[in-house]
């Protein structure tokens, strides 16, 4: 049933960074609509605002979270498209394995910044 | 137009004989038609009268057998059950049904078709062997049992399903939607066991996750089949079967004979000695 945990996992990490992309651009501009209605809140996109969002343990699990299931969501989708091209079952071995090496190479580089940003100020 | 009154028709028809032609052409016939004139009796007139090489399938002239498939107008219809005057035009292009290769003129290799089709095993599985090689009775089924499979019987497979699927079209590997579509009825039937080893096949690579959902086999399906439904529910099943949420039923039981029930007739012996 390997195809059908993975079209379970598809739509489960699709429905999570829909969720963690809305909190995600809601915190980066929601200050340009709370200033519209005369409330003054910080703006997240300066330096000062980022380092201090990346000292919090919340916004480092949604940013890893947000990374993790991205990547998950768009390389399988990009293996669902390839297996439409016809290519034969050991090319097609031989590219889910390069999707995976691609995502666990990625993941660890995304994680890597908010980690050590996190660790340095603890 | 009345009944009796005829007019003339353009049938351009796509021609291919892979012993001479390296790739297809068109040819146009003019033909006479009347109201109530399909398709197939435009294709059976060229034959008889402007030119005998013609090639194409047909067989019950109905729309009972599935042989006459074909894209009429860039659309797959059964030449048959379509009449020249439900064009509204005074030319007809035929070609033979896309996703399948052309053995000639408008004839395509069903063969694929066929085995997919077969790869999911369309029949009753049960796990008694013995009954299912030498039935004693016959098997219990409800109407409301019978109504949660009864439309996916009508297919014919005539393969209009799979000319008109778009994922058919890029995957020449995909079960297609006729396949998909029996799949469900087996397992949709009470009275089937095999259940399990169909969901196995159908989960595999090819199949039933990738369907896009373009519903066109059911809107091109001359029986009024809804393969793209099927094809929900086979996932549903077969992701309930997967999380472990799937109700189980005990498969339909045998029907006691009746008492007053005549005997199963005895097979006569062979008339030939067997060696």
């Amino acid at each position: 049933m390997k195809n059908t945990y993975l079209q379970i996992s598809q739509m489960i990490t699709g429905a999570l960074v829909a969720i963690l992309l809305a909190i995600h651009i809601a915190a980066q501009q929601s200050y340009v609509v709370l200033g519209l209605l005369g409330i003054k809140v910080a703006d997240p996109t300066t330096w000062v605002s980022m380092m201090e969002r990346a000292h919090q343990g919340s916004w480092v699990g949604i940013y890893i979270a947000l990374l993790a299931f991205g990547l998950f969501h768009a390389l399988n989708g990009l293996r669902n498209i390839l297996l439409e091209t016809n290519l034969s079952a050991s090319a097609m071995r031989i590219l889910t394995g390069c999707l995976i090496a691609f995502g666990v190479i990625f993941l660890i580089l995304g994680t890597y910044t908010p980690i050590a940003l996190f660790s340095s100020y603890r | 137009m009345s009944s009796d009154a005829v007019k003339k028709i353009t049938f351009r028809v796509q021609r291919l004989d892979p012993e001479k032609d390296r790739k297809p052409h068109f040819q146009e016939f003019i033909l006479p038609v009347k109201r109530g004139t399909t398709v197939l009796e435009g294709l059976l007139y060229i034959k008889e009268n402007l030119d005998s090489s013609l090639a194409f399938r047909t067989s019950c002239r109905m729309g009972v057998c599935g042989s006459c498939g074909m894209l009429i107008n860039e659309y797959p219809h059964l030449a048959c059950h379509t009449q020249v005057e439900e064009f509204h035009s005074d030319m007809l292009t035929l070609k033979p049904l896309p996703n399948m290769d052309i053995i000639k003129d408008l004839v395509p290799r069903l063969n694929t078709l066929f085995e997919h089709h077969k790869s999911v095993k369309p029949y009753i599985i049960r796990d008694d062997k013995e009954e299912m090689e030498k039935p004693t009775a016959g098997y219990l089924q409800k109407p409301q049992e019978l109504d949660e499979f009864l439309q996916f019987t009508y297919c014919i497979k005539c393969g209009l399903c799979i000319a008109a699927c778009p994922t058919s079209a890029s995957d020449k590997a995909f079960l297609g939607p006729q396949a998909l579509g029996q799949a469900y009825r087996y397992c949709a039937d009470s009275r089937d066991e095999g259940r399990d080893q169909r969901y196995q096949i159908v989960e595999k690579d090819h199949a039933v996750w990738n369907c896009h959902f373009a519903a066109a086999c059911s809107e091109a399906c001359p029986k009024g089949v809804d393969p793209a439904l099927a094809i929900q529910l086979l996932r549903k099943g077969v992701v309930a079967k997967s999380l472990g949420v799937k109700k189980t039923s005990a498969p339909a039981s045998l029907a006691t004979p009746l008492p007053q029930a005549r005997p199963k007739i005895e097979v006569p012996e062979f008339t030939v000695k067997q060696k």
